[in-house]
């Protein structure tokens, strides 16, 4: 058995995957289309590393099997960082200081990313709730919220 | 390797079931995770599965003439949380489940049918006598949740029916309570939940519910310990509740912590009819 085929689009491009349609979509996009930005943390769905945007929302690829892909839109850090607001996310935590390991910041960019694309001057508490999903063990978060603020501010011309 | 169908529709859905029985996979933020691996390796699972997070005819909530809300079973909890017509305690527990990431995937009828009594969708079901639709190729048959859920992970699921939608009818209550203790604010599975509600009119009780997660092998609530304050004044709360509280502890079972568990229930019940015997404001009790 029972290869399914699954077209999908991955970060604007439409693409196919053949295989088992349990497969994880992390496996996926990191192991067939080498997007290793998405990273594995705890495998499951609890700590927002594997982090992706499925039809518009934030969700965790380590527990979506390729099934439920089927004509999904899908985006990675390495399609969002070459958007508009999504390079303007990136330079603000890097000018901002919010990154040091880096493992979490693809998913934190990404769940950044949702929430300025839906809000525009989100408060502190909506910041932090946005990333309450996604755990960071360097940073303590200040400078992760700090630079969100600092992105919303840029693209909002303030 | 897997055995797996990805059916188009939901009478697809219902053949393939009633062939293979393969289990049906709605958000598998469960599944997915109980079928885990390991990092490249594909999920294994011990029965064939059906992939219905596509099924567009069991998405979305709608409420009928009589005021009946229906929520079909692949409605995810940040739509439950987003909708403004769902009844308090069902859309408080669902804005309170996991994380963002979790809540857009994960959905009412995975959670049930999973039936972990540390689920947090089953226990404000049960408070409102939520009632479930069962389909299956010969049709569909109503059942309340609380029958559904049998015990710890299990179900009164036929191995050829699918849950397609959740119905609730409204309840008369002017004091809402809901609280879930959790180890983190986002994605922490309950350690305990509890909902109550009370319609409190000229002084009397008319009507008293809670209901009990992660407690017991299920969700507990029992009618005639609530029909303790039911019909009694406000102002006798004070002399019923120690009673009462001795008496929901007692349809408690916790399969570890028993003391934690116990006493923390009989807090956040004592907190809400402490605040409905002080007169507080109509509304939720926070």
């Amino acid at each position: 058995m029972l290869d399914k085929k699954i077209t999908f689009t991955l970060n604007g491009k439409k693409v196919e995957f053949i295989g088992d349609p349990l497969r994880r979509l992390i496996d996926t996009l990191r192991e067939d289309f080498g997007l290793t930005g998405v990273k594995e943390g705890c495998g499951e769905g609890e700590c927002g590393a594997c982090s992706v945007i499925k039809d518009g929302k934030l969700v965790t690829s380590c527990i979506i099997p390729m099934g439920a892909v089927y004509g999904a839109d899908i985006w990675t850090i390495e399609g969002i960082r070459d958007t508009e607001l999504g390079s303007t996310i990136v330079e603000a935590f890097a000018d901002g200081g919010a990154v040091q390991c880096g493992f979490c910041i693809p998913g934190m960019v990404l769940a950044s990313y949702v929430l300025l694309k839906e809000k525009s001057d989100p408060s502190e508490e909506e910041i932090r709730q946005a990333i309450s999903g996604n755990i960071c063990r360097c940073t303590g978060y200040d400078l992760i919220v700090k630079s969100i603020r600092l992105a919303d501010e840029r693209r909002r011309g303030v | 390797m897997n055995t797996c169908y990805i059916p188009e529709n939901l009478t697809e859905a219902l053949e393939i079931r009633r062939k293979t029985h393969a289990l049906p996979l709605a958000g598998g933020t469960d599944l997915m995770v109980q079928a885990k691996q390991g990092i490249g390796i594909n999920p294994v699972f011990k029965s064939p599965i059906m992939i219905i997070t596509g099924l567009d005819e069991l998405k979305g909530i709608r409420v009928e003439d009589d005021g009946t809300l229906v929520i079909g079973a692949l409605t995810t909890s940040a739509e439950i949380a987003a909708d403004e017509r769902v009844f308090y305690h069902i859309r408080t527990a669902a804005s309170q489940m996991g994380a963002i990431s979790l809540r857009n995937t994960a959905t009412i009828g995975g959670n049930i049918a999973n039936a972990s009594p540390k689920g947090d969708l089953p226990q404000p079901l049960i408070l409102l006598d939520a009632t479930l639709t069962l389909a299956s190729l010969d049709g569909e048959r109503e059942m309340k949740v609380d029958d559904f859920i049998t015990g710890a992970k299990k179900t009164a699921l036929n191995d050829d029916e699918i849950i397609k939608e959740i119905r609730v009818k409204p309840v008369e209550a002017n004091y809402l309570f809901y609280h879930k203790i959790g180890t983190r604010k986002a994605n922490a599975i309950s350690k305990l939940s509890l909902s109550a509600m009370a319609n409190v009119k000229d002084g009397l009780i008319l009507d008293f519910r809670a209901s009990s997660g992660a407690a017991g092998d299920k969700v507990k609530r029992k009618r005639e310990v609530e029909e303790m304050l039911i019909g009694k004044a406000v102002s006798d709360i004070p002399s019923l509740k120690d009673g009462f509280l001795t008496a929901w502890n007692g349809i408690l079972s916790p399969h570890a912590m028993p003391t934690y568990r116990r006493e923390s229930t009989k807090r956040m019940l004592s907190y809400f009819l402490d605040k409905i015997s002080e007169g507080a404001e109509l509304g939720i009790i926070s």
